[in-house]
């Protein structure tokens, strides 16, 4: 839960990176992901790796990014050891654990670099159902309510005389439902007076809901989009070939 | 009239009595009307009929009739009903959804399909009444809780609505955000010329800038008049009405002969009177 | 009985919430707390029964520094009945409920069962007693709330802005049971915005204002005190104000009909 949070959650930032447009941020982070994918050696990950780390300076996330390959690491230590015990090969077996890190880093780039607004306006290109880009707009902007609403339980039932960490897994499993049932009902009342007023604000009144603000890729956009695509065709080229099989 | 309610009754499916009995009620252009009564009295469920929930979202028995601006609640479309009258929950948490200050107040116009440029100048102007420019690229959990109050205002005016309905807004404000809320309340009616329907607890409050006085009690209309001939008169204490101190105490100085406490003042203006009476 | 020695309170965030809270609360105390959202009222509250811990400065109950005990020990001594009773109910019945914390401590099945009847009782919940706590309206599911404390007895009860969302019969039941519990030689804790209902108890009243104790004393005095209390965003009773109206005009003394006066005076309203 912990390195989710630090690695795919938004934190306000203002760098260039962040100011790009979310459509051309998405791209680098697909197109890093794709990269990491065909290449082939140990070291071409490491160049991938080494392009992320030196992006998210640029966008001032640098601590962020090393903080999830750290807590990755753990995962891709396990990849390691599986794969080796069944491949016995040493070299392909890291290049899995190492590709890992690669993908997941390329993706935390892209999470922790895009507003909350932003994501929804990708989700929008994607043309999804208003519903679904609706819902996972609420879910993420009642996260911090939520986890606030749990802190606040917790002191109360504490103030009872719960004791949360106390006792074997089992009781302590148990001293859970105190919290939970409070946190489900709440969010249950939650949700219908959040029903009564989208009613009251004309939720789902026109087929073409029209939006505030304007979305047009600036000229820096354009560029740093087509900068991205070169550079993943060179990489590409100079992994030797596309069409070669995925991996080893 | 903006707000006429003629013979409503609601009764929730299963529940054993009527939420809301035999209630009308005529409401003029630019009032500010105060319901009060104790808690469970019908006061919610007579909002949603007034702003469509009921019967839109709510089914149950459903009788009388409500118009709004001269249309019938009851057969106009919750797209048209979100644009006559706006409704400012309790909790102002619950009716903020988007990231941005300034995309929440928008919410409702895109929702309608207002166009961008139009929608801009209603939004700015929304801003503008309530002060709130300051605020408007900010994220709602960098917000206090009357600024949360004025932004989930700013998005009911976006829509321009004839009548506003506020339910218990200042239940979670301090006493001095409370008392800036209710003032600017009073501006809105001067600016905009809007109607209110407040339902409050806290009357005190209130006095100063409400026209009318209406107390409900087990889903009837039980009292309405002016703010002081319902505080002052004897009947409201029986209905679980807080009657502010002051009310209590102007009671007692007009009985003790204190000529010219027919109407409620604050305190300063009722120690004015006395002044003068003494010289 | 709760010592506040020079408390600092400093969020993870870096806001600091308390800046130097030196407070003593007496054994058998109706005390108000009182100051405008963000004053750090609740955090200070929250420092009673070891929920946060100080950044700097102490914290002690009955003698005990609270870094050095745990919140279900010192809850025992301190009962806090939090703002919203949503964020507590949980249990199946309301009997249930109230058993909860009593189970905690660790109370026999004999007094588990006489305190619940007791509290539910005194309460007027008794009829809901095998009902689930959700189906009570506000007014009740506050009433439970405090039965769920004053059923294991502690020596100290903390309200926490007890009349938000409540009407003015429920507000007057609260006012009673406040004085109930005082005159029982409880130590009461009231931390609210709401002076009007706070005014007619006439606790001793503190003042709080950007994390830091501004004004402490009778309520009488306190809430004289205009401009303190205004650079606090503190109202104050409208009752004060016209008292001062009618009082502070050095050509007439105050002299309203004698029974206003002595309302004023004696702090209650009228009825």
């Amino acid at each position: 839960m912990m390195w989710l949070s630090g690695g795919f959650i938004f934190r306000s930032g203002n760098s260039r990176f962040h100011r790009l447009d979310p459509r051309v941020k998405l791209l680098i982070s697909i197109l890093t992901f794709a990269t990491a994918l065909i290449a082939r050696y140990i070291y071409e990950i490491g160049l991938v790796v080494a392009f992320i780390l030196v992006v998210a300076a640029a966008a001032t996330v640098l601590t962020r990014i090393a903080r999830t390959m750290a807590l990755t690491a753990t995962f891709s230590a396990f990849i390691f050891v599986v794969n080796f015990l069944f491949t016995r090969n040493l070299e392909s077996s890291s290049l899995y654990a190492f590709r890992f890190v690669a993908i997941v880093v390329s993706t935390s780039l892209f999470f922790v670099t895009t507003t909350p607004d932003e994501l929804e306006r990708v989700m929008k290109m994607f043309r999804l159902p208003r519903d679904v880009v609706f819902a996972f707009v609420t879910a993420v902007r009642f996260v911090p309510v939520m986890m606030l609403d749990a802190l606040q339980i917790m002191d109360a039932q504490k103030s009872r005389g719960l004791e949360l960490d106390k006792g074997n897994i089992l009781r302590r499993a148990r001293n859970m439902i105190p919290i939970l049932i409070p946190l489900v009902v709440n969010a249950v009342v939650r949700s219908g007076e959040l029903a009564e007023a989208m009613e009251s604000r004309a939720y789902g009144a026109s087929e073409r809901p029209t939006s505030l603000v304007e979305y047009r890729a600036k000229r820096v956009d354009k560029v740093v989009a087509l900068a991205a695509v070169v550079v993943f065709l060179l990489a590409a080229y100079s992994f030797y070939s596309l069409l070669a099989p995925i991996a080893l | 009239m903006i707000l006429e309610i003629d013979g409503l009754n609601f009764r929730y499916p299963d529940a054993p009595k009527k939420a809301v009995d035999s209630f009308s009620l005529q409401v003029p252009e630019s009032e500010i009307v105060v319901l009060a009564g104790a808690s469970g009295c019908g006061k919610s469920t007579l909002l949603r009929a007034i702003n469509g929930l009921i019967p839109h979202m709510y089914a149950g028995d459903y009788s009388g009739d409500v118009r709004v601006g001269g249309s019938s609640v009851k057969a106009s479309s919750m797209r048209e009903l979100a644009q006559r009258v706006g409704f400012l929950f309790q909790n102002p948490e619950n009716q903020i959804f988007m990231f941005t200050v300034e995309r929440d107040i928008a919410f409702g116009l895109e929702n309608l399909g207002v166009p961008r440029q139009e929608m801009r100048r209603r939004v700015d102007e929304a801003i503008g009444l309530l002060g709130i420019g300051s605020l408007a690229q900010r994220a709602p959990y960098e917000l206090s809780d009357g600024q949360k109050q004025r932004v989930a205002l700013a998005g009911v005016l976006a829509m321009r609505p004839k009548l506003i309905i506020l339910d218990e807004p200042t239940s979670l404000l301090d006493p001095k955000t409370a008392l800036d809320f209710v003032d600017l309340v009073a501006n809105l009616r001067k600016d905009v010329g809007a109607t209110f329907l407040i339902v409050e607890h806290r009357l005190d409050l209130l006095v100063k800038v409400a026209d009318r006085m209406v107390v409900m009690s087990s889903g009837r209309k039980v009292l309405d008049g002016s703010p002081s001939e319902v505080l002052m008169g004897d009947e409201a204490d029986g209905f679980g009405v807080s009657i502010p101190a002051v009310s209590r105490v102007q009671k007692l100085l007009a009985k003790d002969g204190l000529a010219g406490v027919d109407r409620l003042y604050d305190a300063e203006e009722v120690a004015a009177i006395r002044q003068r009476e003494r010289r | 009985m709760i010592e506040f020695r020079d408390v600092a309170y400093v969020h993870p965030t870096g806001v600091r919430a308390l800046d130097g809270v030196t407070l003593g609360i007496r054994g058998g105390e109706t005390v108000a707390i009182v100051g405008e959202n963000g004053a750090g009222k609740t955090t200070l509250v929250k420092h009673a029964t070891g929920l946060l811990k100080p950044t700097s400065g102490t914290v002690t109950v009955d003698g005990v520094d609270t870094r050095d005990t745990s919140t279900a020990a010192l809850s025992r001594k301190i009962g806090v009945a939090f703002q919203n009773p949503d964020h507590q109910l949980f249990s199946e019945s309301v009997e249930e409920e109230v058993a909860f914390a009593l189970r905690n401590f660790g109370f026999s099945r004999e007094l588990v069962e006489g305190r619940v009847s007791w509290g539910l009782e005194l309460f007027g919940l008794a009829e809901y007693r095998r009902s689930s706590p959700l189906i009570l309206s506000g007014g009740e599911k506050k009433r439970l709330t405090l039965a769920c404390i004053l059923a294991w007895d502690p020596a100290v009860v903390i309200l926490d802005e007890p009349t938000v969302g409540q009407d003015a019969l429920q507000k007057e039941k609260l006012g009673e049971t406040i004085r109930m519990l005082s005159s029982t030689g409880k130590t009461v804790v009231v931390v609210s915005h709401d002076i009007e209902f706070l005014w007619p108890l006439q606790p001793r009243v503190v003042v709080m204002k950007a994390g830091r104790v501004v004004a402490d004393g009778p309520a009488k005095s306190v809430m004289m005190m205009g401009q303190a209390l205004d650079s606090a965003r503190v109202a104050e009773p409208h009752l004060v104000t016209l008292y001062r109206a009618l009082a502070q005009r050095p050509d007439s003394p105050f002299v309203g009909p004698h029974e206003a006066r002595a309302w004023i005076e004696g702090g209650s309203a009228p009825h």
